[in-house]
């Protein structure tokens, strides 16, 4: 019998039980989606990091404190700070001739007020340098300048949705705002820079650290010059900094590192995600396998039947395996319509992506997955003795 | 009429184990069906006569003995050789109709050419033909359920004949219907016998073994006469 009349022949059975089809297709349909879904998320989040780092601006060197080694103890990379303004000077002085630009960095999570008005910003303390270095562009006002960050001028620049939602219909240059305890002058915003630039306010470095009582500063940034080699500007700068500092005092990373070593781990996990979800599907399958042994049951006396018109045992186990295949294949089209659909709407919140490989992947598990438990009710049916399956009631 | 042997059973013996218990349901049958002949297999239930019918039918194989089909031996067939053999040879009809509900019913009586070597072009003509010959081509788009008991009789008979069988083995095939019913299937075997085609009735009821041109009588597993 060949494949195309048996596939008809399944069709027909299998809608001969409509909502059973469809209540053993569900369990294929929730896997398959949740696995599109999910990686696409994952697929997302590592989109959502790319950008920042994108944002960044390239040709970024960070030195932070303490020995930073992605899977190691990460609490050793914050058990003593030895990073002071002075190792800025080190740097400035012995490698002057690969710096384009370098910040000191200090980040504090603090309340913005103005008048009624809060906002839960992201200070970050800089250097006038800061806004090449990051590539700020100013929409209104001024950025702080040499002077201010001698001085600890209480001035202040706000990001993006920093403005919005402090001065939604007004300009905040000239304005008092309270960050934390003190008081500072807005005198610039920031244009849209997306992702966590817009929920910044930058104030000068010197500020930050008088205003927050800090005693060292969170990290060095530093810019290096276009025609440098990375790692040899990387080299430099460690030896710089050991002529003050033993080696597990400090860190330098390239962005590049960085961003290889958090995509890693992303990777890790959408593929963990996507295993998780796998498990869902599995299930879809066991639910095939108990319905076709239902099935085949149920249809004793057609097995004797056909046994009896002259099907071998190998036509009625195709048969079988053929229904169990369709509602497995089907199932998991369905499910990669609903996953990519839902992960469409997604989009409101993050950018997320499906990738061909999850649906190859979610499609092929799924056929798999049919095969796999379709094959045992498929050779219990193809083994039934004619004789009885004909007396069967 | 041909006088060549159609199928021939030489000393066969079938035992079943039940439990602990062995069952000797036949003991040395040894029978003879012609080509155009019409023969009924007579027994009482436990006689051993659907057994004789299931290795007939080549839905199993003897424990000892031979079974020529055509002259040939077809008693250590495998089970693919077997079904083989059933869908060219064999046209069964059974007491309970087994029609596939969820199909119309010239599509049950495509069934066995679906397992045959035919055409897939010619299965429409060869079934409507068949149908034509129970009377029923109008009904060929029904459900099996839109029919009357000998209405799905004669449809299972079409179903037995399509693939042009050397013989027509009819399990108690008036077992389901009313007399009158049972009358006019009986008279249709008729028919198809005088045709040419060998039919061989299995049943328990004498009086339906009257109307064949030979009765064998199984009792206890072996053939009591033959008539």
């Amino acid at each position: 019998m060949k494949i195309l009349e048996v596939t008809k022949s399944s069709i027909t059975a299998l809608g001969a039980n409509k909502v059973r089809t469809v209540l053993t297709m569900l369990g294929v349909i929730i896997g398959v989606s949740a696995v599109i879904l999910l990686i696409s998320i994952g697929r997302g989040i590592q989109n959502y990091i790319t950008d920042q780092f994108d944002a960044l601006g390239s040709n970024l060197l960070f030195v932070s404190p303490g020995k930073v080694s992605f899977g190691r103890d990460p609490g050793n990379s914050f058990s003593r700070n030895k990073l002071e303004e002075k190792h800025i000077k080190l740097i400035e002085t012995h490698v002057a001739d690969i710096v384009e630009q370098i910040t000191p960095m200090v980040n504090v999570s603090e309340t913005v007020k103005y008048k009624t008005k809060y906002y839960n910003a992201a200070v970050a303390g800089i250097n006038e340098q800061g806004k090449y270095l990051f590539d700020y562009s100013i929409d209104e006002g001024t950025f702080f300048t040499r002077a201010d960050v001698r001085s600890q001028s209480r001035v202040a620049i706000l990001g993006k949705s920093v403005k919005k939602e402090l001065f939604p219909n007004q300009s905040p240059i000239g304005q008092i705002i309270k960050i934390g305890g003190d008081s500072y002058v807005v005198i610039g915003t920031a244009k849209e820079k997306g992702s966590d630039f817009d929920e910044q306010v930058v104030v000068p470095y010197t500020s930050a650290i008088s205003s927050f009582e800090l005693k060292n500063i969170s990290r060095i940034v530093v810019k290096v010059k276009a025609d440098k080699d990375m790692n040899i500007a990387t080299k430099l700068i460690e030896r710089a900094l050991l002529r003050d500092l033993e080696e597990d005092d400090f860190t330098v990373l390239s962005q590049a590192d960085i961003l290889s070593t958090i995509q890693n781990i992303l990777q890790m996990l959408t593929i963990g995600l996507g295993a998780i979800a796998g498990i869902s599907l599995l299930v879809g399958g066991i639910g095939i396998m108990n319905i076709m042994l239902v099935s085949v049951t149920e249809r004793t006396r057609e097995i004797g039947l056909r046994k009896a018109l002259g099907a071998t045992p190998f036509d009625v186990a195709l048969q079988f395996l053929i229904e169990s295949v369709i509602l497995s294949v089907t199932g998991g089209s369905i499910g990669i319509i609903i996953g990519w659909l839902a992960s469409f709407a997604g989009r409101a919140y993050i950018r997320t992506e499906v990738p061909w490989w999850s649906v190859a992947i979610a499609f092929s598990f799924a056929t798999f997955v049919g095969i796999i438990f379709g094959t045992y009710p498929a050779v219990k049916a193809s083994k039934k003795d004619p004789i009885e399956a004909l007396r069967y009631e | 009429m041909s006088q060549q042997t159609l199928i021939e059973t030489q000393n066969i013996y079938k035992t079943y184990k039940l439990g602990t218990e062995i069952i000797n349901a036949l003991s040395g049958v040894d029978i003879k069906i012609k080509k155009g002949e019409f023969v009924s297999i007579v027994g009482k239930s436990g006689s051993g006569k659907s057994t004789l019918m299931h290795l007939i039918g080549l839905l199993d194989t003897p424990t000892s003995g031979k079974i020529l089909l055509n002259d040939k031996d077809v008693s250590r067939l495998n089970q693919n050789e077997l079904a083989f053999l059933r869908n060219k040879s064999i046209g069964f009809v059974f007491q309970s109709f087994n029609l596939l509900q969820r199909t119309s019913t010239i599509d049950n009586v495509i069934l066995p050419l679906k397992y045959s070597k035919t055409p897939k072009s010619e299965w429409a003509q060869k079934a409507l033909k068949m149908l034509e010959l129970v009377g029923l081509s109008e009904r060929k788009n029904n459900k099996p359920n839109e029919l009357s008991g000998g209405q799905k009789q004669r449809i299972a008979i079409a179903r037995a004949l399509v693939n042009d069988p050397d013989l027509i083995l009819a399990d108690e095939p008036t077992g389901n219907l009313d007399s009158k019913t049972g009358a006019e299937i009986i008279e249709l075997f008729r028919k198809l016998n005088k045709s040419g085609k060998t039919v061989v009735i299995v049943t328990h009821d004498e009086e339906l073994a009257n109307v064949t041109n030979r009765k064998i009588i199984i009792k206890d597993g072996k053939v009591s006469k033959s008539l």
